[in-house]
């Protein structure tokens, strides 16, 4: 499984130029953490941050559940993983899902989560930190990936077997954490790293253990089964008057996680800002805008939502049609919208159960712009295939490069709003808007630059 | 009148030449088969012509137009069929062939598409998300999609691929009909019979050249074989059974 995953990402990836990814992920992350620690953000707060993305992207990794072998073959043509064997072979389900969970936790350990700590490292020794406290944050890291892979692999196995189930684990989760009962970070790989004691680590770990048992155990491979999402998502797409938003809205709706895993991926997110907020405010003293950290950081995770309305399309596929891709990219981006904007809006009012409506108000004026900037840049970069090119290492760095533009000086202006708040307020909405019409130019741009490319290739 | 001329038509990838030279003229009303072994070109000789790829060099004319300088003109006018290539999963043929009616502006989306759907048999699975659909019917589907809009000049890359025996004898019978009453078809296949059942006139490329044409109606299907395997090579033909 471990080569077939490394042939897989090389082939579709960018060929041998794939292997230098790991070191654009150390590159970028040594790159991020010496700019947050010229805010004055200690570099504790930045490994918690860093623990935070790596949960996430072991959530995000974890929905394999979500993406059925038709969802792969749409996305990658005919193409037939070893986990899919069951079927042929004398292989249970539950044995090849655990060599798959395991396999992801080493590959992506080795591909991504090590180069993070090394580049994390690098900065965080030069300034004072020591080598052993890094080791224990990459054993954390490892972790914590882990512990996401098999949260989003037990929820889904649970969802599969009773919706309500998984609904109600979800709900009482939640509940748990904003109550306050029990610090629920104390039960994540993270307290390896924050307590640095053998109760710590054992703490941390067993739940990821159980989760990821209960996972394999419960997860029941199936066709899709489409015909009742088919019902209960036609009557509020259907009659969407754009055909090609219409096309895009409908197979989002009617694929594995329908329109859930636009608000599962985006709900991640704002769990992750949540945390992160408050991790900043207890390791720096003062409190960042919510508005602008929420409007900016559900804004970037919109990319997930520009990969879910352009999975089913076919890149050749257009230019069959007397359609320019300049409409194909506006009738895209409009289901973007409405999916992502909806799934943001909805998550900024979740925040006003916490933080003053007024300030995530900031947020509702933040959010369309970067949205629409995260769309301009993937359709300008990536095409009708942001999966297939966003792990090419050179468009990987220079699609880093256009969030960070944007990105950075936005959280720095959530960080620094006690500084000035009106005129960093005033800055961060106009920057986001001033963004999104940047984002509007490139999509218009992307449609005549990837026509031109298609033809010419 | 022609409805598709090329001169000198050339592509290459890379140091790959995919075609070389592809001088050819199709008349109106013509049931043209561009038949070849695998990898010949005739997939790419299709995307040339329809304005899906743009030549290294040479020209070529379609309907009257130019495919580099006007494909949306090209692809309004004309119908394709890929060799691969399924509706949208998780749209049913019914939503699917709306949406093909509705980008190439058909007046009457409704009334075409049952119509077609009754031709080509596939009415009781009109509201199925294409997903659960076997090869055949998907194929079905994306026949009426080439035809839907009822095109002058149609070009359908293995025309009977996945069909059952029955539908493959009334596809073909749907076929000259329309060719019966003017229209043009261009169909590229590496299977001999359906060029010999098929075809008013017939290319046969090899190694990205255009290597011979003939008129296969005068000619047995062991004939055109015959024939095909003297230009090409045994190893070459193939004759479905």
């Amino acid at each position: 499984m471990l080569r077939e995953e490394w042939r897989l990402h090389s082939h579709l990836f960018g060929g041998p130029r794939f292997a230098a990814f790991p070191l654009v992920v150390a590159v970028l992350t040594g790159i991020g953490t010496w700019l947050l620690s010229v805010t004055g953000t200690p570099p504790a707060s930045v490994a918690g941050g860093l623990v935070g993305l790596v949960g996430f992207f072991g959530l995000q990794v974890g929905t394999i559940g979500l993406v059925g072998r038709d969802a792969l073959r749409d996305v990658l043509g005919d193409v037939t993983l070893l986990v899919f064997s069951a079927r042929t072979l004398p292989l249970s389900w539950q044995r090849l899902l655990a060599t798959f969970l395991l396999k992801d936790v080493c590959y992506y350990a080795g591909l991504v989560l090590t180069p993070v700590v090394l580049g994390y490292g690098v900065v965080a020794v030069a300034s004072g930190v020591t080598p052993g406290s890094v080791a224990l944050l990459w054993l954390s890291a490892i972790g914590t990936f882990a512990f996401g892979a098999s949260l989003s692999l037990a929820l889904v196995a649970l969802a599969g077997r009773r919706r309500l189930a998984a609904l109600g684990a979800l709900v009482a989760g939640t509940a748990t954490v904003v109550s306050g009962v029990v610090d629920p970070v104390a039960y994540t790989p993270y307290a390896l790293y924050a307590e640095g004691t053998l109760s710590g680590a054992v703490r941390g770990l067993v739940p990821t253990a159980v989760l990821a048992a209960l996972g394999v155990a419960l997860f029941e491979p199936g066709d899709d089964d489409s015909s009742g999402r088919h019902r209960a998502t036609e009557r509020l797409f259907t009659s969407v008057s754009d055909p090609l938003a219409r096309r895009s809205l409908l197979s989002v709706a009617r694929s594995s996680g329908s329109v859930w895993k636009v608000a599962f991926s985006m709900g991640v997110l704002f769990a992750v800002t949540a945390l992160l907020l408050g991790q900043v405010t207890a390791g720096t003293g003062t409190a960042p805008h919510p508005g602008i950290a929420f409007g900016t950081l559900l804004g970037l995770g919109a990319f997930t939502t520009y990969s879910w309305v352009t999975q089913f399309d076919s890149p050749r596929e257009y230019l069959r049609f007397p359609v320019t891709y300049a409409t194909v990219f506006a009738g895209t981006m409009r289901a973007y919208l409405v999916l992502s904007l909806v799934a943001g809006i909805g998550y900024l009012a979740v925040a006003a159960l916490w933080f003053p409506v007024g300030r995530l108000a900031v947020g509702a004026l933040v959010l369309p712009g970067v949205a629409v900037y995260v769309f301009g840049v993937s359709a300008y970069l990536t095409g009708l295939a942001p999966n297939e090119l966003l792990f090419d290492t050179a468009l990987f760095a220079v699609f880093g490069a256009a969030l960070a533009a944007l990105a950075v000086p936005l959280l720095v202006a959530a960080l620094v709003v006690s500084v000035a708040p009106q005129p960093v307020v005033g800055g961060a909405v106009t920057l986001s808007i001033g963004a999104g019409v940047v984002g509007w130019l490139l999509a218009r741009r992307a449609g005549p630059r990837w026509e031109r490319r298609l033809r010419t290739a | 009148m022609a409805a598709i001329e090329t001169t000198g038509l050339t592509r290459r990838f890379g140091d790959v030449t995919a075609l070389s030279n592809l001088s050819l003229t199709v008349e109106e009303g013509a049931l043209f088969g561009l038949l070849g072994p695998n990898g010949s070109g005739k997939t790419t000789t299709i995307e040339l012509l329809t304005g899906q790829r743009e030549p290294t060099s040479g020209t070529a004319r379609v309907v009257g137009r130019d495919p580099v300088t006007d494909p949306m003109g090209v692809t309004a006018a004309i119908g394709i069929l890929p060799e691969r290539e399924d509706p949208p999963s998780f749209l049913t043929p019914r939503e699917y062939l709306s949406f093909v009616a509705e980008v190439r502006d058909v007046s009457d989306p409704d009334q075409r598409i049952e119509a077609w759907a009754d031709r080509l048999e596939f009415a009781g699975i009109l509201d199925a998300l294409s997903t659960g659909l076997s090869e055949g019917e998907r194929q079905r589907v994306m026949l009426a999609a080439a035809f839907l809009h009822d095109p002058d000049l149609v070009f359908i890359d293995e025309p009977l691929v996945n069909l059952d025996p029955i539908m493959q004898e009334r596809v073909k019978r749907r076929l000259a009909d329309y060719c019966a009453r003017g229209n043009t078809l261009f169909l590229s296949t590496h299977y001999v019979d359906v060029a010999a059942e098929l075809c008013t006139h017939v290319g046969i490329v090899d190694d990205g050249r255009l290597v011979a044409e003939c008129d296969p109606r005068g000619m047995s299907e062991d004939e055109l074989l015959e024939y095909f395997v003297a230009e090409v090579g045994d190893e070459s033909a193939e004759v479905r059974t």
